[in-house]
This record gives C-alpha cells, structure tokens and sequence, in this order.
C-alpha cells in the first residue's frame, strides 16, 4: 500500500515516515513472539503442522497400505476338522482369518477395524483426504468469494443488493441441507464435492469479506487513489483487495475446519465414496461399538482434532491480522 | 414498529422466492433419470421410452422451462410440493408428523443448551482471566470443534458402557410425546444432549463476551456502589442486557441445528424431518428431498424473521439503525 502511493511527493513522505518509526524486527523474530504470547494458537498451528504432514506425507507416515487386510492364526483351527463331524466347520475351516477389530498393539497402534485394516495407518490417509477436499474448495471459495464481495461492496448499489438478497437466500438454508440438495441432482465424487462445498462456501466467505470492503472503501487511501486518477479496476484489484487478505486468510483457515467438518458429515452419511474417509469410519466404527470402540473413538476425534486446529490457528490469525473481525 | 415490520416482511418475499427458484433449478438439472426411474415401475407393460414419455407428459417436464417454473410456481402456492416416487403419497402429508418430532428435539436441544449455557456463561465472564474461565473456554472451544454425531457416538458408549443403558434404536420404538412420554424422551434423551452441548459452546461464548461488555458500564457499577449483592447485580442489572443477544443467535441457531439433527435423527432413529431426507436421498426420491429442503428452508426465513422483530421489539434501538 506504502508503494503504491509512493510516487507523488507529499503523501509519499507521510507514508515513509510511518513505515520508518516502526522498528521492525526479522520476520521469524516475530513470529516466535507471537506464537509464545498466544499459546493456544501455537497449539492449533501445530496441529495443523500435524495434519499437513499426514496428509502430504502419508505413504511415509502410515505403516502400513490403508488397504490391507491383515491375517491373524485361526485359534478355531483344526486341521482334522473334515474327519470329525461334531466340529463347527465354519469357524475350523481356514487356518488364517482377518485380525478384524483388534485392540490397539504394538503392531496396530490404534487397532483394526472390521475388515482386518490398520485404523492408524487409516486415519493417515483419511488426513490426505480431508485435507484434498477442504484445500482446494476453500481455495477456489475464497477466489470467487472475495471477487464478487469486492466488486459488490466497492461499487455498492443495485448490484450490491441484488448479491446481498441472493445471499440471504443461501443463508436460509442450512449448509448440511445445501450440500443434501445438491447431493440430490449430482454424484458427489471428489469433484462436484470440491464444487458444491465451494459453492456454500463462496456465501460466507463473500459475506464476511464484503463488510471488510465497506470500511475500506471509506478510508482516505482510497480516496487518495482515485484523485490521483486511478481507475476503479485498480483501485479494487491494487488497493482494496491487498488490504482484504487479512480477512481473507482467516476466513481460509476456519473455512478449512468447517469444510472437513462438512465432509465428515456428508461420509458420515454414505453420501460420498472415497478409498478412506474419517466420516465413513467413524460410521462403520459405531456398528461394532460395544465390542471394539477403537476405530470410531480415534476416527472421531482426529475430525475433532483437525476441526479444533483450524479454529485455534483461525481466531489467532484474526486477533494478530483483524481483531474487528466477528465470525 | 408497524413500518418496521413492513420492511421486514417485505424483504423476506424476494429471498423466498430466490429459495423457490433454487430448489426449482435444482430440481431440473437432471429430470432424465428422475424420469427414467419412475417409468421403470410401468415398463414391464409398455415400451420403455413410451413409458418415459408418459411420465413426462405427467410430470409436465415435456414443456418449455419457463412454463415448468410457472407450473411450479403454481403447485407451491397450493401447498403441493411435490409427491414421493416410492410410496406415492405427498410431500406434505408424510412430512406433517414428521416436522414435530424435529420440532420437538430442536426444543430440546435449546433447553439444555440454556441449562448449561447460561451459569457457566456467567461463571467465566464473573471469573474472568482466573484458571476457572480458562478451562471453561477451553471446553467451549473444543465444544464447537466437536462433531454432534461423535459427541452422539461418544453419549451411545458412555451410555452402555458405564450407565448400563442403551437406548432403543429401532424405528418402531417411536411414540410421540402425548401418547408415551417416556418412550418418546428415552429415543430423544442422547441426540437432545449431542446436539446440545455443541450449541452450549456457542451461547456461553457469545453470552460471556456480552456480559463482560456489560459488566464494564456505569449503571452496573452503580449497582455495585449502592451495595447490592453480586446475585442481584448480575441477574437483575447484567443479565438482562447480555441476554438480548442471545435470542437473536437462538434465531439462527435453530437453522444450525435442523442441519446437525440431519445426521442426529438418522443415527438415533428419530423420525423427524432430517431423517426423512437422508432416507429418501438413499432411495434416490429425490421430488422428497427437494419438497422437504423447499419446506425447512421457507420454516427458516420464517423463523428468523419472527426472531427478527421480537428482538426489534425487546430492543428498540434496532429498529432505528
């Protein structure tokens, strides 16, 4: 924003002079003291950190291929079991069987689940999924959110109500009841859950974002620009959105949290198919609860866990970045 | 307040008509294979693309869109929307029971969100900064972190394993609540705690945040300097002012909450309205899914709006703003 204006000569002065009283220190300096002052911050970035790494490193991180099944001896087994008719043969028959719904060991850190796979290395791979759905939809939400709530907020108007009651519309849905309706007119593969997440998520993001655009748009740099004969485009594109960002990478991290959310629902209700997914788990987990609660409990709170992240990491974000900020 | 009303109402019928039209759209994007499904019931007789053909002609899908729109238009305002593929009864008349059953848990819910809402609310706002309100807040924080149908999965655990109570999760367990009370709350015990709990986070936040506004102003402090008791100074001076806001995010939490009682009702059987989407969405009746989603969603731009000008009329300033 300071070199933007830098070019004419009496407001460039005025701007210098603020950036020069304010001694800076290197950028890691900085953040050490932020991460140290706000702990609970500290601890959702780490968790986020966390879930990253699975989810980009899950070959490496798992131990194991989520898919699996793993085999364990047949205490039933009885290899005279064709010669003696008294014998239950289904459960004599087979010398090996799934290790299905194990307690968590030293082999499974964290049990396995009905079909003999190793909820551990699952819950690894369910973090790459949810992670390649709520990144991307949150990217593209945020792209197309924050353009439609600049140029409604910055030229106001009929477009910007005409934007406004289309919104509220939205909002009279809840979200889960959104994504059901589209569930309902498409198949919700990996894709058109990307889209349709985004789609609810523009919305909000928009919502949020355009209310920031308000005030911007009110402050004399701007007013400053366009004396100076900038043209609308610009002035929206180099002026207002750069001061947005703020708004915007918080409403990208908790927007992320409520994505992953959502598709643990949507999983959670065998709306979707993927390979792995904490939702589907968890869902399976609950039908052998009472026996072997492992798979659903760890199923569970890593959606808990990678949720509480995003938030702690996103109201931190917005009291270091946008403390007016009301999510 | 009549001119406010006004102005209320009167921006609400364009947002329902948006809803309308999206459920309308969403409705049409792919008629062919709603189309198709049904005629698979008469194809044995007929041949099949006669039989599609028929049931276009029926379902008024061989016209021009507009005209559909119209047509659609129409049926609403008669109250008709739309009829199951599976059962062939109306939207309406499966939905009617059903909506009070979600009715009933979404009050339930509210209760003992309240319950637990309001005095830890207080008691972290009154014990600012002391370990009690950050343990507090931290609960909260993991409250709106937690999904409601894990917290679901951990009560049915918690139930089982340590009360020696499992509650009955067979659909024909249902009664309604005049006709067996008990019956009726034993289904609707653990999805009313789940749902809850999660929205208690968001009350006692928002709650203890008001109070703390309030608790900093002269009149509060006034209170204090005539030598009231903290009890008195807290429900009949604070209470009264942090509480306003409260009901208007009670408006918006229902919406919030008939969305989390989708996935509650189908994994306690309870037979609201929730449910019924989920399963009409897994038997692909999708003219349900859409009359139920059109139907929850015009109860909502309703609610709000009700919650909406009872707190124009609690608080007067709003209206002037």
């Amino acid at each position: 924003m300071a070199r933007e204006i830098a070019a004419p000569g009496g407001i460039a002065a005025m701007a210098g002079a603020t950036e020069v009283l304010v001694a800076r220190r290197p950028a890691w300096q900085r953040l050490l003291r932020t991460a140290v002052r706000r702990p609970l911050g500290t601890i959702g970035g780490g968790i986020v950190a966390l879930i990253c790494v699975a989810a980009v490193g899950a070959p490496l991180v798992a131990r194991y291929d989520p898919a699996q099944s793993f085999q364990i001896q047949n205490s039933h087994y009885n290899p005279n079991v064709a010669s003696d008719k008294g014998y239950n043969t289904t459960t004599a028959l087979d010398q090996y069987v799934q290790d299905s719904k194990s307690a968590p060991s030293a082999k499974h850190w964290l049990g396995t689940d009905e079909a003999g796979r190793d909820v551990w290395s699952r819950i690894i791979w369910g973090a790459r999924r949810s992670m390649g759905i709520g990144v991307p939809t949150m990217l593209l939400a945020v792209a197309v959110g924050a353009m439609l709530a600049v140029v409604s907020g910055y030229f106001g108007g009929i477009v910007d109500t005409l934007m406004q009651r289309v919104l509220d519309a939205f909002q009279a849905f809840p979200s889960l009841l959104l994504l059901l309706l589209i569930g309902s007119a498409f198949d919700l593969n990996a894709r058109n859950l990307v889209l349709s997440l985004a789609f609810v998520g523009v919305a909000q993001v928009s919502r949020v974002v355009r209310s920031k655009v308000l005030t911007l748009r009110e402050l004399p740099f701007v007013e400053a620009g366009r004396v100076l004969g900038a043209t609308d485009l610009r002035l929206m594109v180099r002026h207002i959105l750069p001061n947005t960002m703020g708004t915007v990478i918080v409403v990208f991290t908790i927007g992320i949290g409520s994505v992953i959310l959502a598709e643990a629902s949507l999983a959670f209700l065998g709306l979707t198919h993927a390979g792995v997914s904490w939702g589907m788990m968890l869902n399976s987990g609950r039908n052998f609860i009472n026996s072997s609660p492992w798979q659903a409990v760890f199923s569970g709170a890593a959606i808990t866990l990678a949720v509480l992240g995003f938030n702690l990491l996103g109201d931190t974000l917005r009291d270091v970045l946008d403390p007016r900020l009301r999510i | 307040m009549q001119q406010y009303i006004i102005q209320r109402v009167l921006l609400n019928i364009p947002v329902i008509l948006l809803v309308v039209t999206f459920v309308f759209f969403a409705s049409h994007i792919r008629p062919d294979w709603a189309e198709q499904r049904a005629a698979q019931g008469m194809s044995s007789t007929k041949d099949y693309k006669e039989a599609v053909q028929a049931i276009r002609h029926e379902l008024g899908t061989d016209k021009p869109l507009w005209r559909q729109y119209v047509n659609y238009l129409g049926k609403i305002s008669r109250g008709d929307f739309g009829t199951s593929f599976i059962t062939g009864h109306s939207v309406t008349s499966e939905l009617r029971g059903r909506l009070v059953a979600s009715m009933e848990l979404g009050a339930l819910q509210i209760l003992i969100s309240l319950a637990i809402a309001v005095p830890i609310g207080v008691v972290a706002a009154v014990r600012q900064d002391t370990w009690v309100d950050y343990v507090l807040r931290f609960t909260a924080v993991l409250g709106l972190a937690i999904p409601a149908f894990y917290l679901g999965t951990l009560l049915l655990l918690l139930a089982t394993k340590v009360v020696g109570w499992t509650p009955p999760l067979i659909p024909t367990a249902y009664r309604e609540i005049w006709q067996d009370p008990a019956a009726n709350l034993k289904m609707m015990a653990l999805p009313a705690l789940a749902g809850g709990f999660a929205e208690a986070a968001v009350i006692m936040r928002l709650l203890r945040s008001e109070l703390l506004e309030v608790l900093r102003q002269d009149y509060v402090r006034t209170a204090w300097a005539k030598g009231l008791r903290e009890r008195a100074v807290l429900t009949r001076h604070a209470m009264r002012n942090a509480m306003a806001p409260v009901v208007t995010i009670i408006g918006l939490l229902i919406g919030v909450l008939f969305g989390g009682n989708v996935v509650l009702e189908s994994m306690f059987s309870v037979p609201g309205a929730g449910q019924f989407i989920v399963i009409s969405l897994e038997q692909s009746d999708f003219p349900v899914v859409q009359g139920v989603v059109l139907i929850v969603a015009v109860a909502l731009v309703t609610t709000n709006l009700v919650v909406d000008l009872a707190y124009a009329w609690i608080d007067p300033r709003i209206r002037y703003s």
